[in-house]
């Protein structure tokens, strides 16, 4: 731990002290033996390193972030000496580019051919991430991202939707001590030109599209410095969904409502990847078959007080046309401000949940409504904490074997246009293979 | 059998380029606000000769428990250095960036040091 606050420019110079863990929800005299106890960085009484940091002097220190110092050997080479499959595997893995499972390795032959995917130049900057535990910015080129892309098993056909997701600006795996998890959803006509899967089993693994577009995210993730454990990857659990991201598409076809991308501004016939990210999510395991949706919802979503009112429903098809066709709710948006309206906690449990004291609390000191009246509220009275309808997405994705649903936390983060990343249907390559799946790569 | 394939393949991390950066405006991903103006390099006031009679902030900064181990920690001044007066605050904003600045002017105007944290 004092490692990596020592090389973070914007700490080294603080006199950090450290506890024992954890803090929160402790006892008064657990945390009275931590403040006598030691320091379990350095062996010493807390409470002498506080008077000691306050009355003595303190060293400065001013360090360059660890990527702006000259790397031994200049600039990382495009290309790694020839070696076998098994000991290339190894080094992939080694050096940490690799998620664990085997990648097919990147050949200049395969990434030559994922770049005919796309119109972009191979040296185009697609987009860039800040790591704020190191300092680094990283950017990165449509090359860099057609390296990934064959790490993950992608056709040039995924490419496109690859390179949305990398001009997100957006990182799989978060630098936060929780687990966050994620999700990517694909809208407009790419979904069935790939061969997305939105029907039966979306989520599960048996599908190539959802799979490689999902994994390729969490490789470029990896790659960019997102998993050097105690620098960048902090999530003392982390969270076996990243390994896809839950890549899935929409099924447009069978849903009664208008796509997800349509309501956020793109055209219907318009190819658009959007990511949504949280914490929880609550997988039904029943129908809706003794209560209503909206009372099975109101249960589930209770239990997870929303930050800024976000939510994600991910509802089968045969839930969506029973809300509309029985229920009388015509759009999305007539049963998000029915959630909006309908889901109630108390006040207490809403505020002595963690990570809302944390980011919302500060609202309520600063007069921000709802926050400031709920935090005068008696901890009995109920709140509506999903208060902006706006705010809570609906996706219809199934195969309508059983009407089922999924409750999250997830908020949605960004939405991309896939097509702008094509190649235009007017390129031509040498070989006639442009934008066709890739043949099966032959292993020992 | 195994075959013994001699490939040359790409670095995944060749050509991609890293710097020492700022945040962007937005990264993406809760907590909603992230990130802040970049801190140039502290420079310290004067450590002060003794706590005796001064006054000093134990301020939250927000994580979960904080605020009960300051007042655990304004306890054991109180029992231990009575001379020294604590105010234990929380700090504006949220967890990751300040809202504002009024704290700090007024531990600049009041205070004689402080302790922050406790994070994790």
């Amino acid at each position: 731990m004092e490692s990596a606050a020592k090389s973070n420019p914007r700490a080294a110079s603080l006199p950090f002290i450290y506890t024992q863990q954890p803090v929160i929800g402790l006892s008064p005299e657990v945390l009275d033996s931590y403040i006598t106890g030691n320091d379990p960085e350095t062996g010493k009484i807390v409470i002498d390193e506080i008077i000691d940091a306050l009355t003595k002097p303190v060293k400065e220190a001013k360090l360059e972030p660890e990527s702006a110092k000259t790397p031994a050997g200049g600039t990382p080479r495009v290309l790694l000496e020839p070696d076998t499959e098994d000991n290339l595997q190894r080094l992939f893995y080694e050096r940490g580019w690799t998620d664990g499972l085997p990648i097919i390795l990147p050949t200049e032959e395969r990434v030559a051919k994922m770049l005919t995917g796309t119109s972009r130049s191979p040296d185009e900057v697609v987009g860039e991430v800040f790591q704020m535990d190191t300092g680094e910015l990283v950017k990165y080129t449509v090359a860099n991202i057609a390296v990934i892309a064959v790490m993950a098993g992608a056709g040039s056909e995924h490419f496109p939707v690859i390179l949305a997701i990398a001009s997100t600006n957006q990182t799989a795996l978060m630098p936060s001590t929780t687990a966050f998890s994620a999700m990517i959803l694909v809208n407009g006509p790419i979904r069935n030109e790939i061969g997305m899967n939105s029907g039966i089993g979306a989520f599960s693994p048996v599908n190539r599209a959802n799979a490689v577009i999902g994994r390729a995210w969490t490789l470029m993730s990896i790659c960019w410095g997102y998993a050097r454990p105690e620098k960048t990857l902090w999530s003392s659990q982390g969270s076996n969904l990243v390994y896809n991201n839950m890549c899935v598409a929409e099924n447009e076809e069978r849903s009664v409502w208008t796509p997800f991308h349509v309501d956020k501004g793109f055209r219907a016939d318009e190819s658009v990847v959007s990511i949504f990210r949280g914490w929880a999510i609550i997988n039904s395991p029943g129908a809706a078959s003794n209560r209503s949706l909206g009372e099975e919802l109101n249960i589930e979503l209770a239990v997870i007080p929303p930050v800024n009112s976000a939510a994600t429903i991910i509802l089968d098809p045969l839930v969506a046309r029973n809300l509309k066709e029985n229920e009388g709710f015509n759009t999305k948006q007539d049963y998000c401000r029915w959630l909006s309206e309908n889901i109630k906690m108390p006040a207490g449990q809403y505020w002595k949940t963690d990570y809302i004291d944390m980011l919302a609390a500060s609202e309520a000191y600063q007069g921000v409504e709802p926050y400031a009246s709920w935090k005068k509220l008696p901890d009995d009275e109920l709140i509506a904490p999903y208060h902006t309808p706006e705010s809570i997405n609906i996706i219809v994705v199934g195969g309508e074997t059983s009407p089922l649903w999924k409750a999250s936390d997830y908020r949605h983060t960004a939405s991309e246009s896939i097509d702008k990343w094509r190649a235009n249907s007017d390129d031509e390559c040498e070989d006639g293979s442009c934008g066709l799946p890739d043949e099966p790569v032959d292993y020992d | 059998m195994a075959i013994e394939a001699r490939f040359s393949v790409m670095s995944p991390e060749a050509g991609i380029q890293r710097v020492a950066g700022e945040p962007p405006p937005f990264m993406g991903g809760p907590p909603p606000v992230m990130g802040g103006p970049p801190l140039s390099s502290p420079v310290f006031t004067r450590r002060l000769d003794t706590l005796e009679n001064k006054t000093i902030y134990l301020v939250d900064i927000g994580f979960g428990g904080g605020y009960n181990f300051m007042l655990q920690l304004q306890k054991w001044f109180t029992e231990n250095m009575p001379s020294v007066t604590t105010i234990v605050k929380r700090k504006p904003g949220r967890v990751f960036a300040d809202d504002n600045n009024d704290l700090w002017e007024e531990v600049k105007e009041r205070g004689h040091a402080v302790v922050l944290g406790v994070a994790g």
